[in-house]
């Protein structure tokens, strides 16, 4: 049984490597299609995707930050058209110029900050990053900078530009899991300020602001508060001139040690 | 041949009088006992000593990922189950016996454990089947089709035996495949009967559901009941319409969806039912564990039922004839109905239905609680729950029916990005639902994990960061604790082997056992 699954795979090996090629080529997508195409895509595709391109319930987020399988507009025109095999992913009756609308609007759902071009001088924002911003007290790129906030190496191939500029400008409702603020004081009298790493009814992993690693046990703790409120500053629109601002978003957009496959 | 005779002598058959019993040494149904109170008698274990329990074993089961399986104990063997699998071990030991793999297996999951009767093991299975295994040594003794697996339908149900039938449910409603509840000759596999969630044409309750809606109704049974030997009742709670998201296309109450309902054990006909969410629009499933429990309310005796519904109700009701007597939310985030009627019927917030944009709507659709188990402690009166507080943004889009298996759900939901959902473990009063204590589970936002209640004043919680934690009953203090390693999704149950008592569980891969030192 395994002999005959081994030569089945082996011998499909060529037949996949073949698949994209025999698929006809599409015109490449419009990007003003997207507009139209988001609209096809909440009213066909969110019976199992979710809207606007997040997570479903049965199928993942087409618009998420996650390398995806099928990137190229041929591959992403075969799957609407004639399902996915084996999944739950089905043919689609849609004529092609709405499948193409779909796949700009997918596409423009998926673009990272490096794939769009952006206003602004990068060498100014580089500056900003690294001085009026203040970013790096939290912040590292390339191995440069604080750690109690995400390390923006690859912010440009992780994040899409309209979440960067979010990030930038708008409060959290609530701090994420990871970097929660923390205040506290230990049985024997220390101090310790940081973000919570993780934590549970029992014990505690905290990344101080002494750039040091805190591990307690609650019992160990006689006074803690929770800020209620993320680190990351939310006013940098307010704080940067406008020009300013724009030569930030330039700069951590390029931000990639390597570029997504 | 005197060996033969030995072995069998080792080896006792579970009768109806033992399911009856249920010998607190053992754990024979899924939740216990027929009345599902989850409480058991054994006591070596208790707020005294609880600091000292230790693991006493570890089994990992091969490929498993997130076991949902309540271990059932007989006489010293564990039957525990993942799908297509059943595994039999020395519960003092944790050795293997013997397991029993289907082939071909069809992946579907979870599977949420066996029934036994006489020496018999049973299961259900992804593809749809009823599976009745020698529980001696795992050879497979008879399989009854409970539907087509192609339509989609398949079996992740711990079985319920009464009076020698196998009691079992089936899923998904999610696929528009309407549900049924069955009983199975436990001897021979026959069909005794099945009773069908959804009401025909013809049948009380079809007028309930708009044109041919009833057709794709939905309504599954996929979690098991509990039974009332003296009122010869099954008490089932039955699954969501489908399309689950959009009421649009099904107006009407559509019965028998999010109800619970008390059926005949010997006939299968339905004595009464009670609705919790009629037209549900939030994919709330009344399938919670059916908590039954003989106690005074307001001044007189009475046979209760109570559920934690995940609508975000706890209701109580007269078992012998469905009535509402009272209910009341247990979760703080609640804003789809402002009430219940005097008949309990909720009482809707206007607007508050899935939209094409997203509607905000707590409990979230995952559920104040979810199949996570429940229990009740006779000693201190309350009833214990796994409560979510949390919501979701719901959204709803015209689906189609597709025959085979697909996803009939009209859209879903998302978690509300406004506050992070969060885990409690809640003490409420029996009768009035009033809160008694709870316990935060910090850093837990995922449901799965279910209680054990036992007469060593513990409550026993799991939790989605793999903790497995031991309360003080009464005060739901933190009394112990033991990490497991992995998102616990299933409820934890307690046998004596030995004179030892042992608590276990099945966390992440694997089934742990817990014991007192020598």
């Amino acid at each position: 049984m395994r002999l005959i699954l081994m030569f089945s795979l082996l011998t499909s090996l060529p037949a996949l490597a073949q698949l994209p090629s025999r698929r006809r080529a599409q015109p490449p997508p419009r990007m003003e299609d997207a507009v139209p195409g988001r609209e096809i895509y909440n009213r066909n595709c969110t019976i199992c995707h979710g809207i606007d391109g997040a997570a479903g319930d049965r199928a993942p987020a087409l618009g998420a930050q996650r390398r995806y399988l099928r990137r190229t507009e041929g591959d992403l025109h075969e799957a609407i058209k004639n399902g996915i095999g084996g999944t739950l992913m089905p043919s689609s009756p849609l004529p092609d110029s709405d499948i193409r609308k779909i796949i700009a609007y997918i596409r423009s759902l998926r673009a990272t900050a490096i794939d769009v071009a952006v206003a602004g001088n990068q060498r100014n924002g580089e500056a900003i990053f690294y001085g009026k911003g203040a970013c790096l007290d939290c912040h590292r790129i390339r191995g440069r900078g604080g750690l109690a906030g995400p390390d923006l190496s690859d912010i440009g191939v992780e994040r899409k530009l309209e979440d960067i500029r979010v990030a930038l400008t708008t409060e959290k409702p609530a701090p994420s899991r990871g970097y929660q603020p923390v205040r506290l004081t230990t049985s024997d009298g220390r101090t310790i300020e940081g973000v919570i790493k993780n934590e549970n009814n029992f014990s505690l992993q905290i990344l101080g602001v002494d750039q040091k690693l805190h591990l307690l046990l609650r019992d160990e703790i006689q006074e803690l508060a929770y800020e209620g409120n993320a680190l990351m500053p939310s006013d940098f629109d307010k704080k940067l001139s406008k020009e300013e601002f724009q030569d930030l978003l330039a700069f951590l957009s390029r931000q990639a040690r390597r570029r997504a496959q | 041949m005197i060996l033969l005779l030995a072995m069998a002598a080792l080896h006792a058959q579970v009768t109806y009088d033992d399911l009856l019993k249920a010998d607190p040494k053992n754990w024979l149904h899924y939740s216990g006992q027929y009345h599902s109170q989850r409480h058991s008698l054994l006591k070596q274990i208790d707020t005294g000593n609880i600091k000292t329990l230790s693991a006493a074993w570890i089994y990992h089961i091969e490929g498993a990922r997130r076991l949902e399986s309540v271990p059932i104990v007989v006489d010293g063997v564990m039957y525990v189950s993942q799908p297509n699998e059943v595994h039999a071990l020395d519960a003092r030991t944790g050795r293997l016996i013997w397991d029993w793999h289907r082939q071909p297996a069809l992946q579907r999951g979870p599977n949420r454990g066996v029934a036994v009767y006489g020496n018999k093991v049973y299961f259900g299975t992804p593809d749809a089947h009823l599976i009745s295994l020698d529980a001696r040594n795992g050879s497979l003794l008879w399989e009854a089709k409970l539907a087509e697996a192609s339509d989609g339908y398949w079996c992740p149900v711990a079985p319920l035996v009464i009076q020698g039938k196998v009691i079992i449910g089936i899923a998904p409603g999610d696929h528009g495949l309407n549900g049924f509840l069955d009983a199975y000759d436990a001897e021979t596999g026959e069909r005794l009967w099945r009773w069908n969630a959804i009401p025909r044409p013809g049948e009380p309750g079809n007028e309930t559901w708009a044109g041919d809606s009833w057709k794709t109704g939905g309504g599954d049974t996929w979690l098991t009941g509990s039974f009332d030997p003296e009122l010869n009742l099954i008490y089932w709670g039955i699954g969501n319409p489908a399309p689950d998201f959009d009421g649009d296309v099904r107006k009407g109450d559509n019965l028998y969806t999010e109800s619970v309902v008390a059926l005949d054990a010997g006939s299968g006909r339905m004595k009464w039912y009670f609705q919790m969410t009629p037209w549900d629009v939030h994919d709330w499933d009344a399938v919670e564990v059916p908590v039954l429990v003989d106690a005074f309310f307001r001044g007189q005796q009475r046979k209760l039922l109570v559920q934690a519904n995940r609508n975000g109700f706890y209701y109580v009701l007269d078992r012998t004839n469905g009535k509402f007597l009272h209910g009341t939310p247990f979760v703080k985030m609640l804003n789809w109905a402002s009430g219940l009627t005097p008949e309990g019927r909720p009482m809707r917030v206007p607007g508050v239905i899935p939209s094409f944009q997203g509607t905000k709507t707590c409990p979230a659709t995952s559920g104040a609680t979810n199949w996570m188990s429940p229990a009740y402690n006779p000693d201190t009166g309350w009833f214990y729950v796994v409560a979510q507080e949390g919501c979701g943004i719901n959204t709803k889009s015209r689906d189609t029916f597709r025959p085979g298996g697909f996803p009939y759900m009209g859209t879903g939901y998302v978690e509300s990005p406004d506050e992070p959902w969060q885990m409690y473990v809640r003490a409420l009063d029996l009768t009035t639902g009033k809160l008694q204590w709870e316990y935060k589970q910090i850093g837990s936002r995922r449901y799965g994990a279910g209680l054990l209640s036992t007469a060593g004043g513990l409550i026993f919680a799991g939790d989605d960061q793999g903790l497995l934690t031991a309360l003080d009953a009464r005060s739901g203090k933190a009394l112990w604790h033991f990490n497991t390693g992995k998102q616990i999704t299933a409820s934890p149950m307690t046998y004596m082997v030995k004179e030892k008592q042992y608590v276990a569980l099945t966390a992440g891969a694997n089934v742990v056992a817990f014991a007192l030192p020598r």
